[in-house]
């Protein structure tokens, strides 16, 4: 029996050759330097793949229950969370993953730089992966639309506006983007054409490009300090290190196994336990009471796009992404040779640090929104009771203005309510009756006038009521000009 | 043809025969790739070779409309598609300020496209993702967007307010009234 | 090789510790997968009917609409907001179902309380204002011991009010807290102000003179003088008040000067 196997296999080893094709491939020589605990920087662009694997896996299943349309993209998520068996895990494993998958590829990336991989002679297998970085984002945008909520139909709004802005060509791409006029069954089509077909073939063969790229270029050993890059002599040294190489399969590869069997295991147990993201809203254009928020991986972006200066705004959507993209692919070609240790690479390590730090920040700034109004906060909010105690009817009048006006939607009081104003709660240490007064009727410093939607008897009690907010035992603003009040 | 003895044609027939072929294939497989690649194109291109035009919609008796009020409408889309479902509908806010005098605005902001939300008690429209915040009139009142609310083109037919809309207004190509939006 | 590596290479085999456990050592394996294949639909991440989105015109539940649309006015639990509480018994024994339709339908114009109705500019369907409505009397609503004299009237009575006898009302029955004519005392602040009375309506006037502010210390229409105000003289008060409330006087000079001057 094992012998009529054998010979079976050996039939189509005769044809396949596969002892010198893939074979040799799964053993080619790794560094022996990977042997220490560095060996273990080196899982993550195959941990990536796996989960771009587990991505088509998942995506295929989910692409048997999903209807593309429109009209019913929605109501088939809803199926797919509520009544396909184990359809909510599947959803899940495919957000949490793609989720992985993006951190995964940037965490790569972050590697390959501080231990400059990217340099002679692997710098076009870092532009490639430089394109699946951005392949990956394109998975997430278009996914994101295929969830089909009111996130991703705004955001659908939102793209379109960045695009719509380019010089010239903006409408006519506004509408080849969307299909149509506006947003519809045609632009979902093609957003799941892009998320089914086109953006996973072109990952595909960038991946191919890159895998034949690091097969044949080898894996980098580890740098060491003082051991620049020198294209005249590095394959020497390469090809000598390569002798006493350890084979990819299985040895080298242990590690991967040990990383990849545990990302899917967080990838799994998150989704078990968060379970899938969404649908939220529907996308229904006459719900108003949405607030579009991106994924996270956006979150930056949209934190920019709150903060950036009106005159700078449209250079910084349509420029500084290409600049960004632009530097990252002809990175290797500025500093394609010399030293590779991040030890003696400090602008390098700087420079890292630098862009976590801001991404960071910007993303903090991103889940916390102060710029944006708390649309509900008006009614929704109670004053806090210790400020009404002993008011008088005028200031509690006030008060009541303050929460009609909503006011609150951008101030807070204690803490409470929009972070868009400065908090009111001790807002009459700031300013006099006199400022408070200008300030409300005449708006500024990125605050509207209310002089039109206000009474002289609204302005009373308000002001009045502002007046108020100052903590116990703290004086009032004064008047840093003494004016002369008998005119 | 005397090929199969193996001697060479002579050599000037076969220049020129060859010429010919060469030129012929080439030709051929470029007229097969254009002709393949003009419908192929055309298909991509079509919603910017053909692209719909705003259409107007009847929102309603004037008498829906109090005076020197903001109101906001739910009607279909009249370029939706057959399969739009939801996406089909499109919302206007309509302000009658007296007698005849309106204004019809997009509920998308002129920043990003994001939807504005109307307060009645401050008269204000404010957008939830960056901020931005707009008068009654559509003027901008703060936050980043460069200009005010998108306005469209409307008539009164026997009495009711008819509006021309659909396409989803951006900075170049703005809603169907092309005001400034610099209002206030 | 792959030939080699199936024909020829001798296999070991260890000799297992315990023989049953050896062979069913597969299936020891399989059991907990079976076993969490069972269990997937009680895993936390599983959606639940309640997560599923509802439209707002759909949500009937009196705590959220409160919550949402009330309480900032009115505070977080019907009282201690700068508006009137609803969490006040003798309010809502007087007030009918009628009128607190009316005052959440139209709002009251004139005053801070906007209107609620979706017709007139608000958030909420009819029917959720009758889900509000039934919310605030079942979760505030107290049985009010009959009293005699019986708790004057919400709406006011036909006939107009006496600024004169208010004045004496106001002497007797006001003026401990609020101060002579209203300009404010000790206790409670000025009412004969236009801020104040430049944003209140008649009938809140009348409403807060019967019910008081429990919340606030303010005493109700029975406690606040010797003996307990009748309808009548509650609308002599008003009337009082009202003749206070002038369009032009009674606002600071700063006021003005602001709103005509920059």
């Amino acid at each position: 029996m094992k012998q009529a196997i054998g010979k079976l296999l050996w039939w189509f080893e005769e044809r396949l050759e596969l002892r010198t094709s893939l074979w040799t491939v799964m053993r080619h020589p790794i560094p022996r330097d990977l042997r220490t605990q560095v060996g273990w920087l080196y899982v993550f662009g195959s941990t990536a793949m796996t989960l771009f694997v587990l991505q088509i896996v998942t995506g295929i299943g989910l692409g048997m229950v999903y209807v593309p349309s429109a009209g019913e993209a929605y109501e088939s998520l809803e199926h797919i969370n509520y009544n396909v068996e184990l359809g909510w895990m599947l959803r899940a494993i495919h957000n949490w993953s793609a989720n992985g998958m993006v951190v995964l590829v940037v965490v790569h990336m972050t590697q390959v730089f501080l231990m400059g991989a990217y340099k002679y002679p692997r710098e076009l297998t870092w532009m490639v992966g430089v394109v699946l970085l951005l392949l990956t984002v394109g998975m997430a945008f278009t996914g994101q639309v295929l969830r089909w909520d009111a996130d991703s139909y705004w955001g659908l709004g939102v793209g379109v506006a960045m695009v719509g802005r380019i010089p010239w060509i903006g409408p006519e791409l506004v509408e080849l983007m969307l299909g149509g006029p506006s947003v519809g069954s045609a632009t979902l089509s093609r957003f799941f054409a892009l998320h089914v077909f086109v953006i996973p073939g072109l990952l595909f063969s960038a991946l191919a490009v890159h895998l034949y790229l690091v097969v044949r270029k080898g894996i980098s050993e580890p740098p060491q300090p003082d051991e620049p890059v020198d294209p005249a002599t590095y394959e020497e040294k390469y090809e000598a290190k390569l002798k006493t190489g350890d084979p990819f399969f299985p040895d080298v590869f242990l590690r991967d196994a040990a990383f990849i069997g545990l990302t899917l295991l967080v990838v799994v147990g998150v989704s078990a336990i968060l379970g899938p993201d969404g649908p939220g809203i529907p996308p229904d254009p006459t719900l108003m009471h949405v607030e579009p928020v991106p994924d996270w991986y956006f979150l930056p972006a949209f934190a920019v796009l709150a903060l950036s200066p009106p005159s700078l705004e449209t250079a910084i959507i349509l420029i500084a992404p290409v600049i960004g993209v632009g530097i990252m692919l002809l990175l290797p070609v500025f500093s394609g040779t010399g030293q590779r240790s991040w030890r003696r690479r400090p602008v390098a390590v700087l420079v890292v640090i630098a862009c976590f730090l801001c991404y960071g920040v910007l993303w903090e700034l991103g889940v916390q929104e102060p710029w944006s109004p708390h649309m509900t906060a008006w009614s929704g909010e109670p004053v806090p009771p210790h400020m009404l105690k002993g008011l008088s009817p005028k200031e509690l009048q006030g008060a009541a203005v303050l929460q009609q006006k909503t006011c609150r939607n951008c101030h807070a009081l204690d803490g409470l309510g929009g972070q868009r104003g400065p908090d009111l709660t001790d807002v009459a240490t700031r300013l006099t009756r006199d400022q408070l007064i200008r300030q409300v009727i005449q708006g500024g410093g990125n605050m509207p006038a209310y002089g039109k939607e206000l009474n002289r008897f609204e302005v009373e009690a308000l002001v009045s009521f502002l007046e108020t907010c100052k903590p116990k035992g703290y004086a009032a603003a004064e008047s840093s000009v003494v004016t002369d009040r008998a005119d | 043809m005397n090929t199969h003895t193996g001697d060479p044609p002579p050599a000037e027939a076969t220049t020129t025969r060859r010429g010919f072929m060469e030129y012929f294939s080439w030709l051929l497989l470029a007229a097969g790739s254009v002709a393949a690649a003009i419908p192929i194109l055309g298909f991509f291109l079509g919603p910017v070779l053909k692209p719909r035009q705003d259409e107007w919609v009847d929102f309603g008796p004037l008498a829906d409309f109090p005076e020197n009020s903001t109101r906001l409408v739910d009607v279909l889309n009249p370029l939706r598609e057959k399969n739009d479902g939801m996406t089909g509908k499109l919302a206007a806010y309509v302000r009658r300020i007296e007698g005849e005098s309106f204004q019809i605005f997009s509920t998308h902001c002129t920043h990003l496209g994001c939807p504005v939300s109307w307060f009645q008690e401050s008269g204000l429209y404010m957008c939830p993702c960056h901020g931005g915040v707009y008068y009654e009139d559509g003027g901008h009142a703060s936050g980043p967007p460069p200009r005010g609310l998108y306005e469209f083109e409307h008539r009164i037919n026997d009495g009711r307010l008819v509006v021309k809309l659909g396409h989803l207004p951006t900075l170049q190509d703005p809603g169907s009234a092309d005001v400034s939006g610099e209002t206030s | 090789m792959i030939e080699q590596l199936f024909t020829s290479r001798p296999r070991r085999r260890q000799k297992p510790l315990c023989g049953v456990w050896y062979r069913l050592h597969g299936w020891l394996c399989v059991l907990p997968l079976l076993c969490c294949a069972g269990c997937f639909d009680s895993l936390p991440g599983k959606p639940t009917e309640a997560e599923r989105y509802r439209r707002p015109n759909t949500i009937m539940d009196f705590a959220t609409l409160y919550k949402t649309h009330c309480s900032g006015c009115h505070g977080a639990n019907g009282d201690w907001g700068p508006a009137p509480p609803l969490n006040d018994p003798m309010f809502l024994a007087i007030c009918s179902d009628e009128e607190l339709k009316k005052i959440l339908t139209y709002g009251r114009p004139g005053t801070p309380m906007p209107a609620i109705a979706k017709q007139h500019g608000g958030a909420l369907t009819d029917a959720q204002i009758d889900s509000l409505i039934a919310g605030i009397r079942k979760t505030w609503g107290k049985e009010v011991t009959p009293s005699d004299p019986p708790i004057p009237k919400y709406l006011p009575p036909e006939a107009a009010g006496n600024v004169e006898a208010g004045k004496d009302l106001f002497a007797s029955h006001c003026a401990g807290c609020h101060g002579n004519a209203g300009r404010g005392g000790d206790m409670a602040g000025a009412l004969n102000d236009s801020g104040f009375l430049g944003t209140v309506s008649d009938q809140l006037l009348r409403r807060i003179i019967i019910t008081g502010r429990p919340d606030l210390g303010m005493p109700n229409y029975r406690d606040a003088g010797s003996k307990p105000l009748t309808s009548e003289e509650i609308a002599d008060l008003v009337a009082l008040l009202a003749s206070w409330r002038t369009a032009d006087e009674g606002l600071t000079n700063e006021t003005d000067a602001a709103r005509t001057s920059e």
